[in-house]
């Protein structure tokens, strides 16, 4: 699976490519620090992600910002987005439904907890069939 | 003698005879007339006599028939005579008794009765003399005597003659109005209200209130119009207000104006106007009375300025707290995650302290995240954001026991069928979870019970959370309902569970208290109004 992680945090990268590498999946990932460069990614025409993890709290362009651009765009908005987040805001969580997110997941405190969430989400995708962009 | 002798003695004689007989003549004619003289006399002496008579039979008729008492007396005040009215009136009665006028006379107008008998001495006359006497039958009364001095035929006087008026009825009424004007008068000139007359917009009267509002003197107000008074931006409709009230559309209106002080300064201020109308239907007067809101309304602006602030702060800080909370929850993720790579990746290498460092480590870590959460949930209770819908309490307890953290020694029991309420269901769960989380890790006991139970306040539920654990002594009661304190060893405590729980129950305007006994149990009572 081709995965856009966007996210500005160094540690959660690493976090996550230490799951996918611990449990051997065979994912490409491509990181983009915020929601300008992941939209920069998007754009330049090199072939899309097949889903898209996505933090909120960033800097520059936040998560919901580029939520919103994207959705609004014509043919971006068919790609999957799962909210990856520390925010058990409500109003966050409901501000995301309504723009249209394809999951919400709420990063646990244990590494442990982590890995296993990470571990499931990715194995949901994997079995989904996909549009292959 | 001579024959001339003789005759000029005869016709001496002669002369004589005639004499005689002319003045015997004018003799009877005298007599005559002294006869028809007197005899003349005699009949107007009969007929002044008989007038006489007339005219005093008239007086005393008079005299007894005058309505008003009418009494005579000496010039050292005693009484000569007195009608039937006068002993009446008075009491006495001077053929019985002696009545000297000067001891009835009230204490207070002695000096003044004194200076009016001078007066009357004087002139002859006295007119309105006013004063307080007291009747034989010691009732006060109020009288007025007009009266006049009676001389004998020296010219020297010997009387005085008065006839008395009863005014008491007359001088109480007029007492009890110029004291209820007095009393009308405190009223209006104490009042808080200003309270102003106008004629056809012009001052007419004014109270003090209102003379020290406006700053102008009564005297320079008299001289002024409502309109010279008021702001200029609100004359148009306070003209517009007081032409309905002209034309009889209106009795009375309130209007919020402005007026202008002597100092050209402003004031705010509630006006409420009445017409007061002749028989005619005339608008005699408009009657105004002007509240001072000024400072009212300043602090009305104030008040709506701070509740803006408020809100807007408010919002703020939940977004803040929001913000906050994430802030501080991300690093915690990763020093969580980083304690657990080095515990993987150096597990060779690191002894047992290093590994029982790690695993320290990684609990304060979690220590700090439920504090952080339980600061987010405490800080974001409030009434305004509540949903309140039908919960069935008997679910919201099943919720919680599949997903709390329960030791295996411990039952949660739910003692009687739980009611179902109007309230919001994530603010019931929470405010059970933090009972039933507490109730369940205190107990040391082999079996432990924590039982669930609700009672029918009519106006409110009681609801209750009873437990066999280690119990909570009495001087912690009320201070486990504070923020930040927690009173158990346990390190799993924020001391934040309670305060969220108290926070709740207010919401819903309730109480919340426990009873407890060490090493027996603890109960906890909570009330929400229906």
């Amino acid at each position: 699976m081709n995965i856009l992680f966007i996210e500005d945090d160094a540690i959660e990268t690493m976090k996550l490519n230490r799951t996918v590498s611990k449990f051997q999946l065979k994912h490409k990932i491509t990181e983009a620090k915020n929601g300008e460069e992941a939209l920069a990614i998007l754009n330049s025409k090199n072939s899309l992600p097949d889903i898209i993890l996505l933090d909120l709290n960033m800097p520059r362009m936040s998560g919901i910002e580029f939520l919103k651009i994207l959705k609004n765009h014509d043919t971006l908005k068919y790609l999957p987005t799962i909210i990856l987040t520390t925010s058990e805001n409500r109003a966050d969580l409901l501000e995301c439904y309504k723009i249209g997110i394809a999951g919400y997941i709420i990063k646990p405190l244990k590494y442990e907890d982590y890995e296993e969430k990470l571990r499931t989400v990715l194995q949901y995708w994997t079995i989904n069939e996909l549009i292959k962009g | 003698m001579d024959s001339k002798e003789v005759l000029m003695l005869k016709r001496a004689l002669e002369r004589q005879k005639k004499a005689r007989q002319q003045a015997e003549k004018i003799l009877e004619e005298k007599s005559k007339e002294l006869y028809d003289v007197s005899h003349h006399l005699k009949e107007t002496n009969n007929r002044l006599e008989n007038f006489l008579n007339e005219k005093t039979a008239e007086l005393d008729g008079v005299f007894i028939n005058i309505i008003d008492p009418y009494v005579v007396m000496d010039m050292q005040f005693n009484v000569i005579n007195m009608n039937i009215s006068a002993k009446e009136f008075l009491g006495y009665d001077h053929t019985i008794e002696n009545l000297n006028l000067a001891n009835i006379v009230h204490k207070d107008y002695i000096k003044y009765t004194v200076e009016s008998f001078a007066s009357l001495k004087k002139v002859g006359i006295l007119k309105n003399y006013h004063a307080k006497i007291i009747t034989k039958d010691k009732s006060e009364k109020y009288v007025q005597i007009n009266s006049s001095l009676i001389y004998d035929k020296n010219k020297k006087p010997i009387a005085a003659q008065g006839i008395i008026r009863d005014i008491t009825q007359e001088t109480e009424i007029k007492h009890l109005l110029s004291e209820q004007k007095t009393q009308l008068d405190i009223i209006v000139e104490n009042s808080p209200l200003s309270i102003v007359l106008t004629e056809n917009g012009k001052i007419v009267k004014a109270n003090q209130t209102f003379i020290k509002l406006i700053g102008y003197s009564e005297a320079e107000l008299k001289k002024l119009s409502v309109k010279d008074i008021s702001a200029p931006e609100d004359i148009d409709a306070s003209i517009e207000l007081m032409d309905k009230m002209n034309t009889n559309q209106l009795d009375n209106f309130t209007i919020i104006k402005k007026y202008i002080r002597k100092d050209k300064t402003t004031l705010l201020a509630k006006t409420s106007v009445n017409a007061y109308k002749k028989e005619n239907g005339e608008i005699a007067y408009q009657i105004a009375m002007i509240e001072d809101i000024t400072e009212q309304r300043n602090l009305e602006l104030q008040k709506e300025k701070l509740l803006k602030e408020l809100e807007y702060s408010n919002k703020g800080l939940q977004e803040y707290a929001h913000i906050v909370s994430h802030d501080l929850k991300s690093p915690l993720r990763s020093i969580s995650a980083l304690a657990t790579w080095l515990n993987e990746d150096y597990k060779d290498i690191l002894d047992d302290n290093g590994k029982t460092n790690l695993t320290l480590m990684q609990e304060k870590v979690e220590a700090m995240d439920k504090l952080i959460d339980g600061i987010l949930k405490y800080s974001t209770i409030k009434s305004d954001n509540l949903d309140n819908t039908l919960v069935d309490v008997n679910t919201v307890i099943d919720d919680i026991t599949s997903i709390i953290y329960i030791p295996d020694h411990v039952e949660v029991i739910i003692k009687n069928k739980l009611p179902t309420i109007m309230a919001d269901k994530t603010k019931i769960h929470q405010l059970f979870q933090n009972f039933i989380s507490n109730a369940v890790v205190h107990i040391k006991k082999e079996k432990g019970i924590v039982e669930i139970d609700c009672e029918d306040k009519k106006k409110y539920w009681q609801f209750s959370i009873k437990d066999n654990g280690v119990g909570i002594p009495k001087e912690y009661h009320k201070k486990i309902f504070e923020i930040f304190q927690s009173i158990g060893s346990n390190e799993r405590s924020t001391g934040i569970g309670l305060s969220i729980v108290k926070k709740i129950v207010q919401l819903y305007e309730g109480n919340v208290w426990l009873s407890s006994e060490l090493n027996i149990g603890t109960t906890f009572y909570f009330t929400l109004k229906k």
